[in-house]
């Protein structure tokens, strides 16, 4: 344990110096601030468009800052050699990993919990000083940075055994087709209509497909008509589901970092 | 004596499309006693670095076997008493010195900020405590890693090329503090191009090439006897020296200088190159060194990347045949 800490934690102050996810978390920082003034350039309420861009700007950032922070994080051990130090004492494989990945989620949170202070002051402020509707804005940064650790998790997975480049295409690609077609596919899965292999091709994508579409709760927010059935329950469960698929994914990299020479 | 390092039969090979299974090191048989500094010497891509990850367990063996302090390679237990300072290290460098050392000592459960002072102090850091590690020079950047390398008081200790590319000043510090480590009772691993400082520091040595043992044993052994070099005015090597077997010729300014081993006598070589009425501007014996062991071991036939600053020795035989 006292080697993960150490780890995670050398992993953070690396990251939050990191000039490239400053320079990215410095224009996600300055979108949310220009953000009002960009509402009244919306024939929709102004209030609405703001939730929507705002809570977009956080999700977008925060998914190039975990892409670009994992995938590099564990070539760059093995080329700059440090990797060598850390792994002659007496600290195992998984040990190492599970470190950097915790890093990388905590520097994540940090940079995410940044982003929703700025959103949170700014809309507070075009809301003249209203707080009623910021404890329901907040949930979806939660959701998100669960989203984001899977997303991690996925990205140091891969890095275990593929070029920094080829992870981030691979990792963005992937959280793309889970954001944006596992919905597509469940309805394709439950439409009664669909022919049997259609089916069960949908079944293995959205089966094996992390399901980052679980973490985009946005829609409720910015449009208070809507709502989650049994939001509780639904919370939970997909924190479950994160934490398991998180779980599954630093178990494979583990399995794969411990047969790789390096 | 115990081991700290043996190795039976110790293989890493890997495949390779154009040339099938490489065997990067073969079949290593080694022993380093304990107490002792032992040079681990070849050309590039000889296989040094490859057989010290193996003994760290960083990467794993095709066959054979390996025993670090007793333990075999791999056990947990042997990295709470080895270190490791890789060839141009790098270390996080946005931190300090001490605060290196307390994340290294940290895997170690050492936080001890008096042990982290007195090694910067023996490391001769203590005045740069306050600087981060990106303002270090190469030979402060050494330092460091020799200090961390030090954190758990080690039993044996891995160096890999500590003095390469230093100025003679910062080169005769790691020196020195090399050789602190022995008095101390320490084991040291090291492998350097720097064959002086081999020769000052190492009491056994085993050279490789291509991954194979090629000499092996302790250094006053290795360097007994002496060898003459005689220099010769010539355009070319003279035939009647071709004939005298053992013998080398390597071009100098104004012709040739052969070097006359002790199994040769020098009044042969002499005899010969008289009689071909050659000049001879030089003759002088030589204590054999380890560069020129180095070369007879390694000779023209250097590992597969190859070692820029070898000097090429050029045989008689094959001077003859050009």
């Amino acid at each position: 344990m006292r080697a993960i800490v150490s780890i995670a934690t050398t992993t953070v102050g690396e990251a939050i110096r990191r000039r490239v996810l400053l320079i990215i978390l410095l224009i996600g920082v300055l979108f949310l601030a220009v953000a009002p003034g960009l509402g009244v350039l919306s024939a929709r309420s102004e209030t609405t468009v703001l939730r929507g861009m705002m809570l977009g700007i956080i999700q977008l950032t925060s998914a190039v800052i975990a892409i670009v922070l994992t995938v590099y994080m564990l070539p760059n051990e093995i080329e700059r050699r440090t990797i060598y130090t850390i792994l002659s004492k007496p600290v195992m494989r998984w040990q190492f990993l599970v470190g950097k990945y915790l890093g990388a989620v905590l520097a994540l949170g940090l940079m995410m919990l940044l982003m929703t202070a700025v959103m949170v002051f700014f809309f507070w402020w075009q809301q003249n000083r209203d707080v009623t509707a910021i404890p329901d804005l907040l949930k979806a940064p939660v959701m998100y940075f669960i989203q984001m650790s899977l997303l991690a998790a996925l990205a140091v997975f891969f890095s275990t055994f593929v070029a920094p480049l080829v992870n981030f295409f691979l990792s963005g690609g992937l959280y793309l087709l889970g954001s944006l077609f596992n919905p597509f596919f469940q309805t394709l899965q439950e439409n009664q209509n669909t022919p049997t292999l259609a089916k069960g091709f949908a079944w293995i994508v959205n089966s094996a497909l992390p399901n980052f579409a679980n973490y985009n709760i946005q829609n409720p927010i910015i449009n208070p008509g809507q709502t989650i059935a049994n939001e509780s329950a639904y919370y939970f469960q997909v924190t479950i589901y994160g934490l398991l698929y998180i779980g599954i994914l630093l178990v494979a990299g583990i399995w794969v970092f411990d047969r790789r020479e390096v | 004596m115990a081991a700290a390092i043996e190795t039976k039969k110790l293989t890493k090979s890997y495949k390779s499309r154009a040339q099938g299974n490489i065997n990067v090191v073969d079949s290593l048989d080694l022993v380093v006693e304990e107490g002792e500094i032992f040079g681990f010497l070849g050309p590039n891509g000889a296989g040094k670095t490859t057989t010290i990850k193996m003994l760290l367990g960083i990467i794993y063996p095709t066959s054979g076997e390996g025993y670090i302090l007793g333990k075999e390679i791999g056990d947990m237990d042997v990295h709470k008493l080895i270190s490791y300072l890789p060839e141009r290290p790098y270390y996080y460098d946005y931190m300090t010195g001490p605060e290196l050392l307390k994340f290294y000592g940290s895997l170690f459960g050492v936080n001890d900020v008096a042990r982290f002072d007195a090694l910067l102090e023996r490391v001769n850091l203590h005045r740069d405590k306050d600087k981060p590690i990106s303002k270090y020079s190469k030979g402060m950047m050494q330092r460091i890693g020799l200090a961390q390398s030090l954190l758990n008081d080690p039993k044996l200790l891995f160096l890999d090329e500590p003095t390469s590319g230093f100025d003679p000043i910062a080169r005769r510090e790691i020196r020195d503090l090399i050789l602190s480590f022995r008095d101390e009772g320490r084991t040291v691993f090291v492998t350097s191009h720097e064959l002086e400082e081999v020769e000052r520091i190492c009491d056994r040595v085993c050279i490789i090439n291509r991954g194979k043992i090629v000499r092996q044993g302790r250094l006053s052994e290795l360097l007994k006897g002496t060898r003459t070099e005689v220099e010769i005015r010539a355009a070319s090597v003279p035939a009647v020296v071709s004939n005298i077997a053992g013998v080398t010729a390597r071009p100098v300014v104004d012709g040739y200088l052969l070097d006359v081993p002790e199994v040769v006598s020098v009044n042969d070589v002499v005899d010969a190159i008289r009689g071909a009425s050659i000049t001879i501007t030089k003759i002088e014996p030589r204590k054999l060194r380890l560069e020129d062991l180095y070369e007879q071991a390694v000779g023209n036939n250097p590992g597969p990347i190859g070692d820029p600053g070898l000097k090429k020795t050029i045989t008689v035989e094959e001077e003859t045949t050009a």
